[in-house]
């Protein structure tokens, strides 16, 4: 994937647009590999997250005419993945999974700052990768848009049919998802005395 | 102390919260321990998340690798079915008409050459050539290796196979022009009357051009003429070939005849075949030819001798003298007279049944077919071969539009504007050929002409497809992506063909229809063509001082 500040291949892209087979070749080996890892990241499988890339991009090849030159071509391939993702989930009927509905009506317990400290500084990106297969699709999905891809608020409201406004509500209980599947439900819940 | 709680940092992190309320949070965060330590955990929770996220602990699948090369190959059908039925086209054209052509000059006495090989490999029309390779022929193949260079730079850099195979082809055709180039020298003779004196021997091929041309002397050699008359009373050794309005044989001509022009009457000797192509040809009484007489003419008479076969194409046929062989002729009417002797079988296929004398001689009756002047929409076959040239041109149009998307999405551009394309169209349409057949006549300008024939013929092509184009945006709107405007050129040009295939049966004025189409569709690919190739003055670039007067491109001139 293009590096943040790195130039976008502009004029592979004109050429892509106007149906230049190598220029298309170019983008699909330029971002493959960052749309594929952000399709595993978001998909329970492997297979999925292969099925998801080739899609996206048999995808992107025929929309590229709608693309808007003037704007970020990284985004606007995020944005057509997270869609295609969520699609793809929501089709599965995992949308809102039981343990997902669950949690969205337990309140969320207040952390331990210094116990949450503590794990964090424990925890591998490993450990991570693997609690966050265990993760329900939503929270799964909206941590893979918010902090690989780096999607606004906004863009993340768009592709998971929120309100702009429950996004935070959502991202943090994504995070207590994770917290739980890292550790266990009761770990940090020390909550603190206000 | 009140503590913040979670959502609060968390927005606050991610820059979410107002401009007052992240004060707020600011200020407290300076006073409170236990916030700032959870501000710090959410931090840390939040690069971590993206580090675990971005990390590459897997390769790309190779099945993702693979996949652009199989989005690829999955066009390939494409060009399978392109190139299938290109040679499905070739194939049904050779069989259907060069390889009954071949059969034909082959029973008329021209012995494994055929027309093809005669007129472009030959070295009997390209021997002598040679040395006429002028300044002009190097500009014009060093033009086209430059146009042919440009074209496929960037597709060779990248080893497009195809590209690779064009190239060869241009390669090809690079040696084929060169070739002439190669060998022995000719002898130029121009001017209002040329001739060859009596008593004069040309030891080498002799080229003439001229108004015109005697010939009373020897040529040892092959002659070729461009002019309006020749005569060749004494002795050719070698062929001729001639272009012009009239040419009589009444000497000798060892080699072959090839004519081209109004008309050629032979009373002298021809001592291979001749092969004509003009209004009209005679072998008078006392003239003979040894081999086979190939006439596409407007009338044929024969008085004299003709050693082998007669292959005809001609409106009137008339036959007196003798014929080695058989007679096959295509026509409107054929005349046997009595004093004809005819040593093989006589096929006529014509409008009215031929008019044989019964005192003629005849190896067997003469085998007649009548043309039937059907209506041609009365025939299933039309609209057969009209579906499969349509489709066929389609597919030309997609190949095309698949190698040069831009130069197509410009010419359909340029055929929107109506005025331009069609003033363009009519001056291209009838302009090129006449430019064509003068560089022809000039013969220094022979490759030129071809090539610009060829890219007439070509634009010819594309002209239909660019106003199926148009007609198909006015239906569905303009398309963006290649394939939108594929479809849309497709729908358009069937409709335009189902139209004019209909008009055609009704009016023939349809005719003039179809004339506007391509005129118009002509000017805009040209339009396109000529936007593209134009010099563009880059922005910025000083004018250059104006000049002197009297100036001139060599340079000022004296006052």
């Amino acid at each position: 994937m293009s590096a943040p500040g790195k130039t976008e291949p502009t004029e592979a892209i004109s050429r892509a647009k106007a149906g230049d087979a190598e220029a298309w070749g170019e983008l699909y080996r330029e971002y493959a590999p960052a749309i594929f890892r952000f399709c595993r990241r978001a998909l329970p499988t492997r297979e999925d997250a292969e099925d998801a890339t080739m899609e996206v991009f048999m995808k992107v090849r025929d929309k590229l005419g709608q693309y808007d030159q003037s704007r970020s071509f990284t985004a606007w391939l995020y944005r057509v993945s997270a869609n295609h993702c969520w699609d793809m989930l929501r089709r599965r009927k995992i949308r809102q999974d039981k343990e997902t509905e669950d949690l969205d009506n337990v309140p969320l317990e207040h952390p331990d700052p210094s116990q949450l400290d503590r794990l964090i500084e424990q925890r591998t990106s490993e450990e991570v990768r693997k609690a966050l297969d265990k993760l329900g699709a939503r929270a799964r999905m909206a941590l893979v848009m918010r902090y690989y891809s780096d999607m606004s608020y906004d863009e993340i409201a768009d592709a998971l049919g929120v309100r702009r406004a429950f996004v935070g509500v959502v991202l943090l209980r994504a995070r207590h998802e994770l917290r739980h599947a890292l550790e266990g439900t009761s770990a940090l819940a020390a909550g603190r005395a206000s | 102390m009140n503590h913040l709680d979670e959502m609060t940092c968390l927005l606050y992190l991610e820059r979410q919260l107002d401009r007052a309320r992240a004060q707020e949070v600011s200020a407290h965060t300076q006073d409170c321990a236990a916030c700032r330590t959870l501000l710090r955990a959410l931090e840390r929770e939040s690069r971590l998340l993206t580090r675990a996220m971005l990390e590459e602990e897997e390769a790309l699948p190779a099945r993702l690798a693979e996949f652009q090369e199989r989005a690829k190959r999955s066009l390939q059908w494409i060009w399978a079915v392109a190139f299938g039925l290109a040679a499905t086209g070739a194939y049904a054209l050779y069989t259907g008409y060069i390889e009954p052509w071949q059969q034909q000059l082959d029973q008329a006495g021209f012995g494994g050459t055929n027309l093809l090989s005669l007129l472009v490999f030959q070295g009997a029309f390209w021997k002598g050539w040679q040395s006429m390779a002028t300044l002009l022929e190097v500009i014009a193949l060093l033009t086209l290796a430059g146009v042919g260079a440009a074209f496929f730079r960037r597709r060779l850099r990248r080893g497009s196979a195809l590209a690779l195979v064009l190239a060869g082809f241009c390669v090809l055709l690079g040696v084929m022009l060169a070739l002439p180039t190669a060998a022995s020298a000719t002898e130029f003779r121009r001017g209002q009357s040329v001739t060859v004196a009596k008593d004069e021997t040309v030891k080498s091929d002799l080229f003439i051009s001229g108004t015109g041309a005697r010939i009373d002397g020897t040529v040892d050699g092959d002659v070729f003429f461009f002019g309006q008359r020749m005569e060749v009373n004494g002795h050719v050794t070698g062929d001729v070939i001639a272009f012009g309005q009239a040419v009589q044989i009444r000497g000798q001509v060892d080699g072959n005849v090839r004519f081209f022009g109004n008309n050629v009457t032979v009373s002298g000797s021809v001592g291979k075949n001749m092969m004509v192509f003009n209004d009209f040809a005679n072998v008078e009484s006392g003239g003979r030819v040894g081999g086979s007489l190939t006439a596409f003419a407007g009338s044929v008479g024969l008085d004299g001798r003709v050693g082998r076969d007669l292959l005809l194409f001609v409106g009137q046929a008339n036959i007196s003298g003798a014929v080695g062989g058989g007679i096959r002729a295509k026509g409107d009417s054929m005349t046997i007279n009595s004093t004809a002797e005819i040593n093989g079988p006589v096929h006529f296929e014509g409008h009215k049944a031929p008019v044989v004398s019964a005192q003629a001689k005849l190896a067997s009756p003469v085998e007649f077919k009548k043309l039937e002047r059907k209506p041609k929409y009365l025939n299933r076959d039309y609209y057969i071969w009209r579906v499969i040239w349509t489709a066929a041109l389609i597919l030309f149009g997609l190949v095309l539009l698949m190698l040069l998307p831009k130069l197509g999405r410009e010419a359909i551009s340029a055929a929107e504007q109506f005025g331009a394309p069609i003033g363009l169209g009519v001056l291209i349409f009838f302009g090129v050929p006449i430019a064509a057949i003068i560089a022809c006549i000039t013969v220094v300008g022979i490759p030129l002409g071809i090539l610009a024939v060829g890219i007439w013929f070509l634009m010819l092509c594309c002209a239909e497809l660019v106003v199926g184009a148009v007609v198909g945006n006015w239906i569905l709107g303009r398309g963006r992506s290649n394939w939108e405007i594929i479809g849309r050129m497709a729908l358009g040009f069937v409709l335009v063909r189902i139209v004019y295939t209909f008009l055609a049966q009704v009016h023939v004025l349809a005719l003039l229809g179809a004339l506007g189409i391509w005129m118009w569709g002509m000017g805009a690919v040209s339009l396109a063509l000529y936007r593209r190739f134009q010099p563009v003055i880059a922005p910025g670039m000083p004018s250059p001082p104006p000049l002197p007067p009297n100036t001139t491109v060599g340079g000022v001139q004296p006052a």
